[in-house]
């Protein structure tokens, strides 16, 4: 009997490879497609030149002040780099920036090791450290008990004031929105109802009225002759508002923890903060993490909202720029595109990581 | 004989679960209470000190300043209630039109993200991650100070058919005054409405039992369009049209759109719908591809597909995602007072928080409104959810 | 809710230090400098430079007083404050000096337990429309759409003399001047009202400044000047003679340049200012040569003028009202004696 021999391979039909077939799949299947395709071709066409000429070909880059923008066509990026140290660090003496600097690494470098240190390490260093960071970029930022020359609150501003703010706002709220959280499964009536009127009330109401609540109605609170830091005062607000938000985060992250976790943990004996905190804290973080991040880039956005009650944080100080009498040529266009650039890449590589983190947790098999 | 306890000793009191959680409950509430006691107290004695009376009365003084828009009647003579009015009004007018609108385009947006078409599927994402991370007060003041700002000059206004004008004060439509007999035409209007929901439940009906189809959307609109048309006809056209007419430094007459409005609803509707164009994507996303194919091998038309059989399951992932934007857009809509459009925050958390420095009474008002703004939408939301939620069979 | 308390106990132990209570100005001295409220960004009154530097009219008033007390005029701690706060932070204790472009109005002054130490400088509101529209009167202005900043008392101003005059108008508010200015550019109104110290800044902003002009019309009087906490005379009484040791310096003619000159070798008045004769710092609790510090430090106040607002600066802003007595204006000072 002749032996079974298959033919080679045929390569595919000219027309099913190739860019021209990509093209013709993917951008001009139908009539409908074809016309929806041209438009948008023909609307970047005309938008995109002129933009990267004023952004870039025209634009005006070296120069200390305003009389260097001599081309009308372009835009005066000297005004950025000029300012570009009050925007990312406020007034925070020159020779002390090295202080903000390192707060900033810290804080990277303990959210990495709290992911990559071993479980051991992890939770007996970088953990403990994560949570007392605020406190301790705060003492090594106003550097007044620590030997270092003090620096008032009134110099920090700029884009890492946003970031340090927010930073250690959500630190601080990872453990009160926990509690809360808690509090809001609790089968305990009372503490029950207490925790969900504070999480819905700072959630339900908007983040520039507590803004407004820190800034006019937070100093007739305390008792009279104290005067708490305005700083402080918005972090408290920012920290309550983020604990309200933080608190639905984990209380979705609690209901999809498996029953069975639950029994088994109090099968094995353990008591309450045993069972909560050893196993289901830990999943539930691991849970929540992109709704965490999400969350982080909700209130990164918001801290901008700070310019209202005059705190010099990047956008406001941005403003104060534009009214600086030396600088009055109209460059908002210039600074806010700046602002938003920076706000952009910072906001859209967590979005990324959120993601990443979101697609090695999803184990179901969709397709 | 009665009945021996099945156990004996109770435990002793302190691990009786039910003592601890009485014990606990109890410490929260002095310490609450020590907590709100402290604060009354303090700002008891700080207003005291600095000389701060307290209460509403300065809700029925006159407020002596003017306000932009208004839906209803105001002037600088009206009181400082009015203005809570005027500007709940405003907030609540923004907040309908941008949820609608985002809406609409998160809606297209997210379905933009499964197009045949590679250009459309780029620009959805590229549409998404723009304006989903650049903070919105910086979009607002795009729209405001670069896109809406470079529209002609009231002089050089654009015309539409010299009925319609456009210019950087404003959009200006022509507008109705009704006269006597307008009531007709009202009632018309409501008839229409209550008929086609009649229509879509008859038409509804049908279909499950015969499976016929019915055109409802044609028929709807003829009912929408031709019933108040035959009212005015009855009726003898009781209105007479106000045209916008350029006098003096403005065009006077008509409807008129500020431009703060359109910037405001523009870019929550663009930034809340790229929130809502990715919770629709990932509604769609989990919605398992078997259905799908189910979908096909049955035969439906791709658009029919995503209409009757995708988004309506996507809607249970979707729905509680709405929920929760729509909140953040209510409140978002505060930035106004960055370019000045007259919402409640605005108005009165800045011009007569200002004038009179009630801040208490009037920070807690403004509040209030907001809170329950979004527990009324977050009631309609749980409502909706409820009729999308999975209904299992048994 | 323990929680919230233990984060506030916290963040207490952190942030809190106690106000000054009685005796402002041995509190400065003990702590070596002047806190000082300013505003977050005026043009010409005070403003931060790119390398964080403050300076500005308001801003040497602080500088001055911080020249009498401590002898240095950089010495001063500033507080940029929001219209809404500039009150509570002084009666709270959280500022020394409120020098942020103030109104001197009864209510102020008799209401917020607050005391206005003098006036640094007089201003009024006034009216900048785009010289094409052909307006030479704010009484033609009828129908006008009006671009105003939100939250000051010009906003009243304006609907008190516009209802005087039987005057229909259109406010559009906006949150800060700079907003204003881009409103009024774009043709969103056309009218831009302000006082009239910020109306010669909105102007410069504007892409061409020659198209647009101020109307004549003054609506207001607007007398702007450093504020106090009431019940400390002492301190009192050092903010209001630190300013006018600036108004009398210019007075007396001498500036800058000139105060070692006339420490040494002046007539008798102007050594009474400069310290080398009498005892008026004394008097004060201060260095005897507070006047002298201010003057060479800071300038006499038609230095300070010319710097910040006048020729000297971008916005040209003449002396008009605040001119010496003497030259037009009502810029008056006690003598030093």
């Amino acid at each position: 009997m002749k032996e079974f021999k298959p033919l080679p391979a045929q390569p595919a039909p000219n027309d099913t490879i190739g860019p021209i077939h990509w093209m013709k799949e993917n951008l001009f299947s139908s009539p409908v497609n074809t016309i929806v395709t041209l438009a948008i071709i023909a609307f970047f066409a005309t938008v995109i030149p002129p933009l990267v000429d004023w952004l870039f070909i025209s634009a005006n880059w070296v120069g200390n002040t305003q009389s260097a923008c001599t081309n009308e066509n372009g835009a005066c990026w000297v005004f950025v780099i000029a300012w570009s140290k009050q925007f990312f660090y406020g007034s925070y003496p020159v020779e002390e920036i090295w202080r903000v600097n390192l707060c900033l690494i810290g804080l990277v470098a303990i959210i990495i090791a709290s992911f990559k240190l071993n479980k051991d390490l992890r939770n007996k260093i970088a953990i403990p450290l994560f949570l007392l960071l605020p406190f301790i970029s705060i003492l090594f930022l106003d550097g007044s008990w620590i030997g270092l020359e003090y620096v008032s609150t009134d110099y920090w501003g700029g884009f890492t004031l946003n970031v340090l703010l927010a930073a250690a706002s959500i630190i601080v709220a990872f453990p009160l929105s926990f509690l809360w959280a808690l509090g809001r499964r609790s089968d305990m009536p009372f503490i029950r109802s207490v925790s969900i009127v504070l999480i819905e009330f700072f959630r339900g109401v908007p983040v520039l009225a507590l803004f407004f609540m820190g800034s006019v109605m937070l100093p007739l609170f305390f008792p009279e002759g104290t005067n708490v830091d305005k700083l402080v005062r918005v972090w408290i607000v920012l920290t309550l508002f983020m604990s309200g938000y933080m608190a639905e985060v984990f209380r979705g992250g609690f209901q999809a923890v498996p029953k069975g976790q639950y029994e088994a943990a109090d099968s094995l004996g353990l008591n309450f903060w045993q069972k909560t905190l050893l196993i289901i804290l830990p999943q539930v973080i691991k849970i929540s993490m992109p709704n965490i991040l999400a969350t982080f880039v909700m209130l990164f956005k918001n801290t901008t909202f700070l310019l209202i009650i005059g705190i010099f944080e990047m956008l406001s100080t941005t403003q104060t720029a534009l009214t600086n009498s030396n600088w009055l040529g109209g460059h908002s266009t210039e600074g806010y595109l700046f602002v938003a650039v920076v706000f952009w890449i910072c906001c859209f590589s967590m979005s990324m990581i959120s993601n990443s983190i979101e697609r090695k947790l999803d184990t179901s098999h969709k397709n | 004989m009665p009945e021996k306890p099945l156990v004996k000793s109770s435990p002793s009191f302190f691990n009786n679960p039910r003592n601890r959680s009485l014990i606990y409950q109890f410490l929260l509430l002095i310490g609450l209470a020590y907590f709100f006691y402290g604060i009354v107290s303090n700002t008891l004695a700080n207003m005291e000190a600095r000389g701060i009376k307290s209460g509403y009365d300065f809700l029925s003084t006159t407020a002596g300043f003017d306000i932009l828009m208004s839906l209803v009647p105001y002037d600088a003579t009206h009181t400082y209630g009015r203005t809570f009015i005027v500007g709940l009004l405003n907030t609540i007018l923004v907040s309908t039109i941008g949820i609608i609108l985002s809406t609409i385009v998160g809606f297209l947006m997210g379905i933009a993200h499964f197009s045949h078409n590679w250009l459309i599927r780029k620009l959805a994402v590229a549409y998404i991650e723009t304006f989903r991370n650049i903070p919105l007060l910086l979009q607002i003041f795009f729209w405001y100070f670069a896109v809406l700002a470079a529209l002609p000059s009231a002089r050089q206004s654009m015309s539409f058919g010299e009925m319609i004008f456009l210019n950087v004060r404003g959009l200006y439509f022509p507008g109705l005054i009704a006269e006597s007999g307008a009531g007709i035409v009202y009632g018309a209007i409501a008839a229409a409405i209550a008929g086609i929901f009649i229509l879509i439940r008859w038409a509804k009906n049908r279909q499950n039992e015969t499976g016929q189809q019915f055109p409802v959307l044609s028929t709807s609109i003829g009912i929408l369009l031709g019933l108040p048309l035959l009212a005015l006809f009855v009726s003898g056209f009781p209105f007479i049209w106000d045209f916008p007419a350029l006098k003096g430094f403005n065009f006077r007459g008509g409807i008129t759109v500020i431009p703060e409005l359109m910037a405001l609803a523009l870019a929550l509707t663009i930034y809340t719908g790229a929130f809502i164009a990715e919770a629709v994507r990932a509604g769609i996303q989990a919605v398992p591809q078997g259905q799908r194919e189910a979908a096909r091998s049955l035969g439906l038309k791709e658009s029919k597909i995503m209409k009757l059989i995708i988004v309506p399951q996507a809607m249970r992932v979707i729905t509680p995602l709405l929920n929760s934007e729509y909140q953040s857009l209510v409140k978002n809509s505060t930035l106004a007072t960055a370019i000045g459009y007259p919402d409640l925050f605005t108005v009165f958390v800045g011009t007569t928080l200002n004038q009179t420095g009630q801040a208490i009474e009037i920070v807690f008002m403004t509040m209030a409104v907001y809170f329950v703004i979004n527990m009324s939408i977050s009631f309609v939301m749980n409502r909706f959810n409820a009729s999308v939620e999975l209904a299992e069979r048994n | 809710m323990k929680r919230v308390t233990s984060v506030i106990a916290t963040s207490l132990a952190i942030g809190l230090s106690f106000g000054a209570q009685a005796g402002t100005l041995e509190d400065v001295q003990k702590r070596g400098n002047v806190s000082c409220g300013v505003s977050t960004g005026l043009a010409g009154f005070s403003q931060k430079d790119e390398h964080g530097t403050w300076s500005g009219l308001d801003v040497d008033v602080c500088r001055a007083v911080a020249a009498a007390v401590l002898g240095d005029a950089s010495k001063v701690q500033y507080k940029p404050l929001t219209a809404k706060e500039r009150f509570t932070a002084l009666q709270s204790g959280e500022i020394d000096i409120l020098s942020r472009n103030t109104t001197w109005t009864h209510t102020r002054d008799t209401s917020l337990g607050l005391n206005f130490a003098g006036v640094n400088y007089y201003d009024g509101q006034g009216f900048m429309v785009s010289k094409d529209l052909g307006v030479k009167s704010a009484l033609e202005l009828d129908g006008a759409a009006v671009c105003i900043q939100a939250g000051t008392t010009s906003e009243l101003n304006l609907a008190d003399y516009f209802r005087a005059n039987g005057i229909t108008y259109k406010a559009i508010t906006f949150d800060t001047s700079d907003q204003t200015r881009g409103g009024f550019e774009s043709g969103r109104c056309d009218v831009l009202t302000s006082d009239q110290s910020q109306l010669y800044a909105l102007r410069i902003g504007l892409k061409d400044p020659a198209s647009a002009m101020v109307l004549p019309e003054v609506i207001s009087k607007e007398p702007l000047g450093p504020v106090v906490s009431q019940g400390d005379d002492a301190w009192f009484n050092v903010v209001r003679w630190s300013l006018m040791a600036m108004v009398e310096a210019e007075f007396l003619g001498i500036d800058s340049a000139s105060a070692d000159k006339a420490k040494a070798e002046g007539n008798p008045s102007q050594k009474r200012l400069m310290g080398s004769e009498g005892d008026s710092g004394s008097k004060m609790g201060i260095p005897a040569e507070w006047g002298y510090n201010i003057v060479k430090q800071v300038g006499n106040y038609a230095e300070s003028f010319e710097r910040n607002v006048g020729t000297g600066s971008p916005l040209k802003i003449s002396r008009g009202l605040n001119a010496q007595w003497n030259k037009g204006g009502i810029m008056y000072s006690s003598p030093v004696r």
